[in-house]
């Protein structure tokens, strides 16, 4: 491999086996139309206003999918917990006592997020930081498609990034998962910028950004194995053992943070045992979790798109297929072989397919029998001038980009206003009636009161709202069946009979995971004179059409 | 002779009918629109002269102040360097006090002979061998608990009201002391010390004033048994159930038993649970304890878990605000106390026992030491409904008004803890968190920087 240095920004050609450099600010080698000079020249000034333009929209668009109704359900089980965290960092007296600072998480996140939870009950305030978080996502998945491919490129995968049900929901939440995939995408970035320039300091900057985004999440290491991957596909790239080095030794400093601060600041157990905990835990899901869910959840069109686009693109393929192609594939084989699943785990392929998807439409090879028809804005094809069938194809690009992102708008739309559910999958958002029960049982029992719940996601979302401390049933009493962030109640029926539990929490949504369980806790109830103090409910449609409430949250007193 | 009123009479009265009519129609149709939006209340409290419309009266068995309480300090407790006489007059060998924590209790001797042993003319020096001579170890009269096996009540004590001179009424055993209780008067005189045969008889009690002033009762009767009464007992004595007829006197009184109404008013604890859930608890409730009395060789801490419970469930009532819940022992039960009761009349007062109140009107923390007995009980709820007195005893008796404090709004319910230390909360330095997350953040940041910055300066 030969590398040409030169006083402008380069880049490599995407096929050939010698390098040859390119500017990488003017547009990369795609199908471009050719068009007349003056038009072209107008076209450019245009661009300079149009790329901020479309910039500011989308993240304008970004935004106001990520708050409409925010604040409609409160905090998941997760939220509580991180929130939870935030505070107890923070030193919020409400929370102190019922939320450890350590748990299996490192801190960033909750560092970040700790300043606006020093006093009261924050709920909203934790998710808009998300949100902004996910905001700065979508622009740098712009910055990275633009480095990648081109400006219209980076554009469209804002755009779909921006409106992916899958990114909004998760970032809708204050989950570790939408500060991290900024990180990662950032990473990539820094990649991306390492092998377009073959700056060495941008490995480096790649290999802090990704102890970054262990910082964040520290599963998030299975990102490596992608830059891995890459780097074993894409022989030509320059990657001296000693900055490999380097690179990881950046990222090993900064990921040190998390347990140096834990030292410092006086290390708790939970850490060390949660890893074990993680690798021996039994499957929380089918083998076929993340096909149902994540496809639609990303977009099937969009999905579709992305991945025709690498073979109708096939010709162009290069080492910017291979780095994105490895960035999607290391998380999804790597959650996939992996027993314990979650929504949101594989968030940090949603950019890397935005692009794909984006370079896909922007590339979008039209049939020939269609270059016969004549547009309404525009002149029969065949005997059009060439800037007008430049126009023409980029108009029915432009609607292929419209229905794709037309198609995760509105997905999107219905899941932000779909604030009442009778069933709940943990990541895809709020839990409904849960803050109104946490609310209620703080306004409406002794300080003091102790409360059983059905399982432990409950549990947290009754400490948080509800500032009691609270005990999930299904939590198992052997540690090794357990997260060691949670205390089991060895045997819940002695400190009922001992005036130890004052409440009991039944849930559908727990309910619905384990029946029997579910079944235990009423006869618990039943057994300590259980007496419904309050219920909270959410309308469905019954199989007659109509509206009816059904009860997903139960609070019962109980007593010896 | 025509008496020409009538007419008129008439029809003012057919008009008056015809008004109630419309009055009481109209009031059954439409409904009073403060009953809807007032919170709920149980029904009297007619005429309290205090914020207490629910007042509360448990009564445990069987413990000195000193022998529960005679440790903590800020209070009357048991005076340094104590050292009990096995026999009186003699002062050694003697026996200090000690704690007894779970080496196990005997029901010590605790009749009228053994108080006048101990008491020794208010020597206070037959403690040890009052229960000596009964033949059981004379030394366990000396032993003591401490917040190590009393921990919810020494909660209590600091959240709420201790009263360390609060003495238990009769210098004898049960029947007198809860015959004081309800009556103000020992009930049987003389040397007797049994339920007469034939009952009561026409002792008032407490409940017949309340009655008379249409202020609402209940006797709260743990795993009460309604066939067991003054006619049954002597059967029932032999399954030890039988002295549900002491711990409530009322099931003594053949006016009681035979009336329904009245009977009625005597119900299971279960009612309690259910009459504080709803906010429905009476004006006036006394409770009798059935095996969690904490009656030696009892456990205490079953007698702690019933008074905790009897708590929550009043705190989580909406009756709260208005209530107020205390607690005391019917005698002393042999244990050692170091204050030399008053003799207020031949029949006590006994030894102190415990007292303790609970309310969101009570002072936090407050030790209380007027000198109070069982009918300061019956004192405070004649004050508070405006009843007479009845007797001559609870006609004196001082009351314990003085432990609330009524200008200030009530207190929320907090429910206590039966650690004595709960565990605390270590919050770990946040500084060190904050400020290597902030390096590190900086250091990425830099890193970036300086390859984007590097860049330009090659362009």
């Amino acid at each position: 491999m030969s590398l040409t240095e030169s006083s402008m920004e380069v880049e490599h050609d995407r096929s050939g086996a010698t390098v040859v450099l390119h500017r990488v600010d003017q547009a990369t080698p795609m199908v471009r139309p050719s068009r007349p000079r003056a038009a072209a020249e107008q076209g450019a000034g245009r661009w300079a206003w149009a790329v901020p333009g479309a910039l500011i929209a989308v993240a304008a668009l970004a935004l106001s999918v990520r708050l409409w109704r925010l604040d409609a359900v409160g905090f998941n089980s997760d939220e509580a917990v991180y929130a939870g965290q935030a505070a107890s960092l923070a030193g919020n007296p409400n929370y102190s006592e019922l939320f450890p600072v350590f748990r299996a998480h490192p801190m960033l996140f909750q560092a970040v997020l700790s300043p606006f939870f020093r006093s009261g009950e924050v709920d909203v305030a934790g998710r808009v930081v998300v949100a902004v978080f996910g905001v700065a996502t979508v622009l740098a998945v712009y910055l990275l498609g633009a480095r990648l491919y081109s400006r219209p490129v980076g554009v469209v995968a804002a755009l779909f990034l921006a409106v992916m049900p899958y990114h909004v929901i998760v970032t809708r939440q204050v989950l570790l998962d939408g500060p991290m995939v900024l990180f990662a995408t950032l990473t990539l970035y820094c990649l991306v910028r390492f092998v377009q320039g073959q700056q060495l300091l941008w490995y480096v900057a790649a290999g802090g950004m990704l102890g970054a985004t262990m910082l964040t999440k520290e599963t998030s290491i299975v990102l490596a194995g992608g830059v891995y991957a890459f780097l074993a596909l894409t022989p030509t790239v320059k990657r001296p053992v000693r900055i490999s080095v380097l690179a990881l030794a950046a990222m090993a400093v900064v990921f040190a943070t998390h347990p140096i601060s834990q030292a410092l600041a006086g290390r708790s157990a939970t850490g060390r045992s949660y890893l074990v905990w993680q690798l021996f835990r039994r499957p929380n899901h089918s083998m076929s979790f993340y096909l149902e869910t994540v496809p639609g959840a990303m977009g099937l069109l969009l999905v579709a798109a992305a991945a025709c686009g690498l073979w109708w693109l096939r010709r162009q393929r290069s080492w910017r297929e291979t780095l994105l192609v490895s960035w999607v594939a290391a998380p999804v084989v790597f959650f996939q072989l992996w027993p314990v699943k979650g929504f949101q785990y594989l968030l940090p392929v949603a950019g890397p397919v935005a692009v794909l998807a984006a370079r896909a439409l922007v590339g979008l090879p039209l049939p020939a029998r269609l270059r016969r028809y004549r547009l309404p804005w525009a002149g029969r094809l065949e005997n059009a001038e060439p800037f007008h069938v430049a126009r023409s194809v980029r108009a029915l690009r432009i609607a292929a980009i419209a229905a794709v992102t037309l198609s995760l708008l509105v997905p999107s739309w219905k899941a932000v206003n779909q604030a009442d559910n009778a069933t709940f999958l943990a990541g895809s958002g709020g839990v409904p009636g849960g803050r109104e029960a946490g609310r209620w049982l703080a306004a409406n029992t002794p300080e003091g009161s102790v409360v059983l719940t059905l399982g432990p996601s409950m549990a947290n979302i009754m400490q948080y709202y509800g500032h009691r401390r609270s005990y999930g049933l299904s939590v198992s009493p052997n540690p090794l069946h357990r997260n060691p962030s949670y205390d089991p109640l060895p045997n819940p029926d002695w400190w009922l009979r001992h005036n130890d539990l004052q409440y009991v929490v039944w849930d559908s949504f727990s309910a619905q995971r384990s029946k029997f369980f579910a079944e235990r806790l009423m006869v618990l109830v039943r057994r300590y004179h259980g007496r419904v103090v309050h219920t909270e409910y959410v309308e469905r449609t019954s199989s007659s059409g109509t509206r009816v409430p059904v009860p997903v949250i139960i609070i019962y007193e109980v007593r010896p | 002779m025509t008496d020409t009123t009538r007419p008129g009479m008439r029809r003012a009265s057919c008009l008056l009918a015809r008004a109630l009519l419309l009055a009481c129609l109209l009031a059954m149709v439409i409904p009073a629109p403060a009953a809807h939006a007032a919170p709920r209340r149980s029904a009297p409290a007619a005429g309290a002269t205090t914020p207490i419309d629910h007042f509360v009266f448990l009564m445990q068995e069987n413990h000195t102040f000193d022998n529960y309480f005679g440790t903590r300090p800020g209070v009357d407790g048991i005076p340094a360097g104590t050292c009990m006489p096995v026999r009186r007059g003699q002062a050694e060998p003697c026996v200090k006090p000690f704690h007894l924590g779970e080496l196990g209790s005997l029901d010590l001797d605790h009749s009228a002979e053994a108080f006048r042993v101990q008491y020794n003319k208010g020597r206070m020096d037959g403690f040890v061998e009052g229960v000596s001579t009964q033949g059981k170890d004379g030394k366990l009269a000396m032993a003591y608990y401490d917040d190590r096996d009393l921990p919810y009540y020494w909660n209590i004590a600091d959240e709420y009201v201790l009263f360390d001179r609060f003495f238990s009424s009769s210098n004898s055993g049960s029947i007198r002391n809860h015959m004081f209780r309800v009556t103000g008067g020992p009930g049987a005189t003389g040397a007797s010390e049994s339920i007469p045969k034939e009952g009561w008889g026409d002792i008032p009690t407490i409940f017949d004033r309340l009655e008379a002033a249409g202020i609402s009762w209940k006797f709260y009767v743990e795993n009460y048994d309604p066939s067991i009464t003054f006619r049954s007992r002597a059967s029932e004595e032999d399954v030890d159930r039988g002295a549900q007829v002491i711990w409530v006197p009322l099931l003594a009184y053949a006016r009681y038993v035979d009336d329904p109404r009245l009977f009625g008013r005597i119900v299971d604890l279960d009612e309690y649970y259910e009459d504080a859930a709803k906010g429905d608890l009476p004006a006036v409730s006394f409770i009798a304890p059935a095996g969690d009395s904490e009656h030696p060789p009892g456990s205490i801490r079953a007698g702690q878990t019933l008074v905790r419970t009897l708590l929550t469930q009043l705190m989580r009532s909406p009756n709260w605000d208005s209530s107020a819940f205390l607690w005391s022992y019917d005698d002393w039960g042999g244990w050692y106390d170091h204050v030399a009761p008053p003799q207020v009349d031949a029949y006590g007062y006994g030894f102190r026992v415990p007292g303790l109140l609970v309310s969101p009107y009570a002072r936090r923390g407050y030790v209380d030491s007027t000198t109070l007995d069982f009918t300061s009980v019956l004192k405070f709820i004649e004050v508070n409904w405006r009843l007479k007195p009845l007797a001559e005893r609870d006609r004196k008796a001082a009351t314990f008004l003085g432990a609330f404090d009524f200008d200030r709004p009530p207190r929320p319910a907090a429910f206590l803890s039966t650690e004595r230390t709960p565990a605390v909360v270590e919050r770990p330095d946040p500084v060190p968190v904050y400020a290597s997350y902030a390096v590190t953040g900086t250091l990425v940041a830099a890193l970036v920087g300086v390859a984007a910055v590097r860049r330009r300066r090659w362009a």
